[in-house]
């Protein structure tokens, strides 16, 4: 039989204590509620016009990447905050001052002079001037950098500095998206650039300045001071707190915790619609357009009839309602609504009409074909790939899907080793044409993923790029040009325009976006 | 016991070496490129490679090994590649966010085993019995993420108790910091509770069903002294087994709660070092994971020892 | 005189088992994993909606046509989830066993010599500090999107659970009485082994199978939940319940029957195993 076995083990008295001091903790957590202090962030401010106070929460889904803060990715809350641009676009796509007061475009085309603001300091104290811009366009040149604007950063061969506020840029060939990347361009201090693209301090003439970074986490900022906009901002600072999980997200609002967001999905944002506390708002440069990329080099799909006949078998509006929750536009074409080359005709060329798209494959003699089809294997791009390889089998066309993470279809994309079909988002189709096809990836000329190049393409789109912004029937047929060769040809099949969807809650107002969708809160203020 | 560490010491750092290399090996064998995450979707193959050899890719996978080896030894851990700013910094605000985590869902973890298996393992009513059954299995069969968003909607969103996500530091804001815990900590204890409920329970049943207790049945000792100081006890050193284990469950859960709660842990900052191919976070990280893993065996094994005085240090 | 102080011999194992699962418990989860496990491999008899048929009748609520409802594709959750058990199955049943054949193989193996032990604690270690997360995007990334991979991953990540409790087992039982008597009565140290303690120190290992099962069910559904499980559109309960989450608030449906389906497979499960163990004990 065996001993009594009496090994030492905690008393229990000593586990009770261990349980009573648990206890305690809670009843002392119940003297000061979270949920009530994490809504009082903001201090009080009464109702009314715009008021001065507040701390704005903004809840994101990533967090930003530093070394991306010269492209558009997913800096775009951060970019507008801390730099300023040289200029701004209105809805009608006329540029408006920011860092330039005006601007004369020479007759030929061939340069560009900027008058400056005199009043501008940078965080650090530092005056802002003509050699601030030099700076900032040279560095959009820098390879490493990344810009999606670079070609046209690369196109201004010389800088004439007149004084300290007075600047002409001199052009290689007129340009027709300048504005483009003055929009796009923001001004970095030239002294900490590289410490900015290293995360750790970001210097900048923006109404806020960054105080504190947690990667992954949040960014917080405060009020600058001496910003150069009279009386703004409004807000004594701003909170972007990092959110991953979308459902989090969206509790995050709905508790009040954070007060706007653009990464709510169009489902969630279709549940908030009949909700009082939350207003919606889309902009209608859109969230980029969903496409199915086409390498024009593989088997079956190198024929044309075969890409066509994937754009005829698309039930777009069916993919616009349960993928996107309603929240965006179906179009045969990249360009949302803001593009001057939108038109009604284009965007609805290729509708759901499977019956055509069995001929086209019939003709082509490629009926019952498997192809490869890559995703990213986030929710919202596995439930697209799978409407689309639905829709694709019903007319004969089987695929077998690969998820993959997006740093794997970044690398594909970029080394041209993706597969024959593949599906994601693609970007800079709201501003002038010229602009996607010559720094979209999807779209560029001289190298894209699809292996697609033609002297057609070529000269059409360095047509439309070598010449002065404005609006012309020349230019608007050269955009017509474009837009009938992309869906004669479908190396890139564009399926829908995201919407770009704005929530914010109750207590948030004049919160506004740029073309390329960076965070404006100069004019922003809170409610009581 | 000085005889325990010496021979457990060795071996210990053998894993952690072994570790090192299979880390750095598998980082690599995952498809994509830390210089084309840092370039961004539209750039061109000649600020890929110029990016590359900044980071020093371009050099043979054994150089790289040795030069991070290297890194380390020196207690240099350089700068991250994408996340910004000192891996050193990243990792230890981290730990001390993945810590209260950790050590909030243990104690928890105990505080709900405890009574479960105790009052499933002695009661002679029926409906207590078949209640801690369904309860530890009603938890295990709902994974963590169908609870954590259940949570919130519950106590965030419908009942506005507690915040949906996020932190306070527990030095700073202790009281709200409790509150910022608890959902995400009991959201990452319930499974383990559960497991480690069954395996206690059991242990205890089992003992219970011994000679010894029905001596000291017999010999007249009440029988809540004999579940507590006998019966348990007995029961112990194998219910530290499946704890040990649990740790490791623990800080694999992690990954999940803390990207449900937004808690900024190290579980969201292994992610984020993976999904951007952040190579010097992710080894570092994953190092450091092995190494708390083998301390936190050493001193299972050692309770283990120290609880049941019939397996002695060899 | 070694045998008799032997607690329990391999005498009739068949018929304790058997006794076992007719008790109440037992019986109780053999309904509840034969009916479940029985909707999954009837499936394609039980419906004749292909699973992965979508339509424009997104998130409906249950109908005549569609019992469970429609998910956000607008398939029929009643055929996907019946699908989706099925796959579930097919995978935990591959991976569980060769998970527990690897643990136990190296549990013996370390009971051999102090070195063996030393090795494979180590081994044991190194495969539990891996975080899940990271073990599953190597395995992925490596072989593809498939099932192979889940399976693999649930494998590997259910050796040291197997391997340590039957180490833990060996090492109390081969202090006991009987196993030192029978060393002592001069029976090799294989056969005591083999003959004496496995069998005795086998009983942690039924919970740990019951265990082990739902830990499958579990891996899948967070691999899934990662976006790392089994190549889309395929079914999966993990698959099905991960996609729910986003429709909690607004759709609770959507999740009701995945969730049903997971807490009767696990429930059924542990029932089974704690009915056999109870039975070994008596």
């Amino acid at each position: 039989m065996t001993a009594l076995p009496r090994p030492p083990v905690p008393s229990r008295r000593a586990l009770l204590r261990a349980g009573l001091a648990g206890a305690g903790l809670l009843t002392l957590a119940g003297c000061r509620s979270a949920v009530e202090h994490a809504r009082n962030a903001a201090a009080a401010v009464d109702a009314g016009s715009p008021r001065r106070g507040g701390v704005l929460t903004v809840a994101a889904g990533i967090d930003v990447t530093p070394s991306l803060l010269f492209a558009v990715s997913a800096n775009t809350l951060v970019q507008r905050l801390v730099f300023n641009t040289l200029t701004r676009y209105d809805d009608r796509l006329q540029p408006q001052p920011e860092l330039a007061t005006s601007w004369e475009t020479s007759p030929d085309g061939l340069s560009v002079t900027l008058r400056l603001r005199e009043d501008v300091l940078f965080h650090s104290g530092r005056r802002f001037t003509a050699e601030d811009v030099v700076f900032a366009v040279r560095n959009l040149q820098n390879p490493a950098r990344s810009a999606q604007l670079r070609s046209t950063a690369a196109a201004v061969t010389d800088f004439r500095r007149n004084g300290d506020f007075e600047l002409t840029l001199v052009l290689a060939h007129p340009v027709s998206n300048l504005f483009d990347l003055f929009e796009f361009m923001i001004v970095p201090d030239r002294e900490t650039v590289e410490e900015a693209v290293a995360g750790t301090r970001l210097i900048g003439t923006g109404p806020f300045a960054l105080t504190d970074r947690k990667p992954g986490s949040s960014l917080s900022f405060a009020r600058n001071e001496h910003y150069w906009n009279p009386g703004r901002p409004y807000l004594d600072g701003v909170e972007v707190r990092i959110i991953p999980q979308a459902e989090s997200l969206l509790s995050s609002l709905r508790t009040g915790q954070t007060h706007l967001s653009y990464a709510v999905r169009g489902k969630d944002a279709a549940a908030l619609r009949t909700d009082p506390r939350f207003r919606i708002k889309q902009y209608d440069t859109g969230a980029g357009a969903h496409y199915i990329g086409v390498d024009v080099t593989a088997e079956h799909v190198r024929d044309k009839r075969v890409r066509q006949a994937i754009a005829w078998a698309v039930d777009r509006d069916r993919l616009v309602q349960q993928a996107l929750g309603g929240y965006g536009t179906a179009s045969s074409v990249p360009w949302p609504r803001s593009s001057p080359a939108y038109t009604e005709a284009g965007a609805t060329h290729y509708r759901h009409d499977p019956e055509r798209a069995r001929a086209l494959l019939r003709e082509a003699g490629a009926e019952r074909i498997t192809l490869p089809f890559a995703h990213s294997n986030e929710p919202g791009a596995t439930a697209i790939a799978q409407i689309l390889q639905y829709d694709l089998q019903q007319v004969g066309i089987e695929t077998v899907l690969q998820p993959a993470d997006s740093p794997t279809m970044q690398k594909q994309l970029i080394s041209q080793s993706m597969p024959a079909l593949w599906t994601l988002s693609h970007g800079f189709a709201q501003l002038q044409p010229a602009t996607l096809a010559v720094s979209a990836y999807p779209f560029n000329e001289a190298r894209n993923s699809s292996r697609y190049s033609s002297p057609g393409y070529t000269d059409v789109v360095q047509r439309a790029w070598n010449r002065s912004a404005g609006d012309s029937p020349e230019a608007r047929a050269l955009h017509q040009q474009i837009t009938d060769l992309l869906l004669e040809e479908e190396f890139v099949i564009d399926l829908a325009i995201a919407g770009l969807v704005e929530v914010t809650g109750q207590r948030a107002r004049g919160v506004t976006l740029n073309k390329f969708g960076y965070l404006n809160l100069d004019d922003a203020y809170l409610t009581a | 016991m000085r005889t325990f560490l010496l021979k457990r010491l060795p071996s210990g750092l053998l894993v952690l070496v072994l570790a090192s290399f299979l880390v750095f090996l598998i980082l690599r064998l995952i498809p994509g490129d830390p210089a084309t995450t840092l370039a961004g979707p539209d750039a061109t193959p000649a600020a890929v490679e110029a990016i590359r050899g900044q980071l020093g890719l371009d050099q043979p996978l054994f150089g790289q090994y040795l030069s991070w080896l290297g890194h380390l030894l020196s207690g240099d851990l350089g700068p991250s590649y994408a996340i910004g700013g000192q891996v050193a910094d990243l990792i230890g605000n981290g730990l001390g966010a993945t810590a209260q985590l950790t050590l909030g869902a243990l104690l928890l973890v105990v505080l709900i085993a405890l009574p479960l298996a105790v009052a499933g393992a002695t009661t002679r009513r029926r409906p207590v019995a078949a209640a801690v059954q369904a309860v530890t299995t009603g938890i295990l069969a709902v994974p963590p993420f169908v609870t954590g968003v259940l949570l919130v909607l519950l106590f965030a969103v419908s009942f506005e108790l507690l915040p949906a996500g996020g932190h306070e530091s527990l030095l700073a804001e202790p009281d709200l910091a409790v509150q910022y815990l608890a959902m995400p900590a009991i959201c990452l204890a319930l499974p383990s509770a559960a497991v480690l409920a069954r395996y206690l329970k059991d242990g205890i049943e089992r003992a219970l069903a011994e000679d010894y207790v029905r001596t000291a049945t017999a010999l007249g000792v009440s029988r809540r002294r004999i579940v507590w100081r006998h019966a348990l006890p007995n029961a112990l050193p194998s219910a530290v087994t499946v704890l040990g284990l649990q740790i490791g469950h623990l800080v694999a859960g992690a990954v999940l709660v803390e990207r449900i709660f937004a808690w900024p842990g190290l579980g969201q900052l292994i992610e984020q070092g993976v999904l951007r191919r952040d190579y010097p976070v992710v080894q570092d990280l994953l190092l450091l994971v092995v190494a708390v893993y083998v301390a936190v065996q050493l001193l299972t094994d050692l309770a283990y020892t120290w609880l049941d005085p019939r397996i002695r240090w060899e | 005189m070694t045998t008799a102080t032997l607690p329990l011999t391999s005498a009739a194992p068949r018929g304790r088992y058997r006794s076992a699962l007719l008790s109440g418990r037992g019986l109780t989860g053999l309904v509840l994993v034969g009916t479940v496990a029985l909707a999954g491999l009837l499936a394609p008899l039980l419906t004749g909606t292909d699973p992965n048929a979508q339509s424009a009748l997104a998130l409906a609520g249950p109908s005549a046509a569609h019992p469970f409802g429609t998910d956000d594709l607008g398939r029929d959750l009643y055929s996907r989830v019946l699908h989706g058990i099925g796959t579930d199955l097919a995978l935990i049943v591959t991976a569980v066993p060769v998970g527990a054949l690897l643990g136990c193989s190296a549990a013996l193996l370390a009971a051999t010599s102090r070195w063996a032990d030393l090795a494979v604690q180590r081994a044991f270690d190194l495969l539990l500090a891996f975080p899940g997360l990271i073990l599953a995007l190597a395995v992925t990334a490596v072989l593809g999107p498939g099932r192979w991979p889940v399976v693999i991953v649930v494998a590997l990540a259910e050796i040291p659970g197997f391997g340590r409790q039957l180490r833990a087992g060996i090492l109390v039982q081969r202090e006991r009485e009987y196993a030192l008597a029978a060393r002592v009565g001069g029976a090799s140290r294989a056969r005591v082994l083999l003959r004496h303690v496995l069998p005795n120190a086998v009983d942690p290992l039924i919970v740990q199978t019951a265990v082990a099962l739902s830990l499958g069910v579990f891996i899948e559904g967070a691999m899934s939940f990662l976006g790392l499980g089994v190549r889309p559109p395929e079914p999966t309960l993990g698959s099905i319940l991960s996609q729910s989450v986003a429709y909690l608030a607004t759709d609770p449906t959507f999740a009701a029957a995945p969730l049903a389906a997971t807490t009767a497979l696990v429930l059924g499960f542990t029932l089974i195993a704690e009915a056999l163990n109870r039975g070994i004990r008596r």
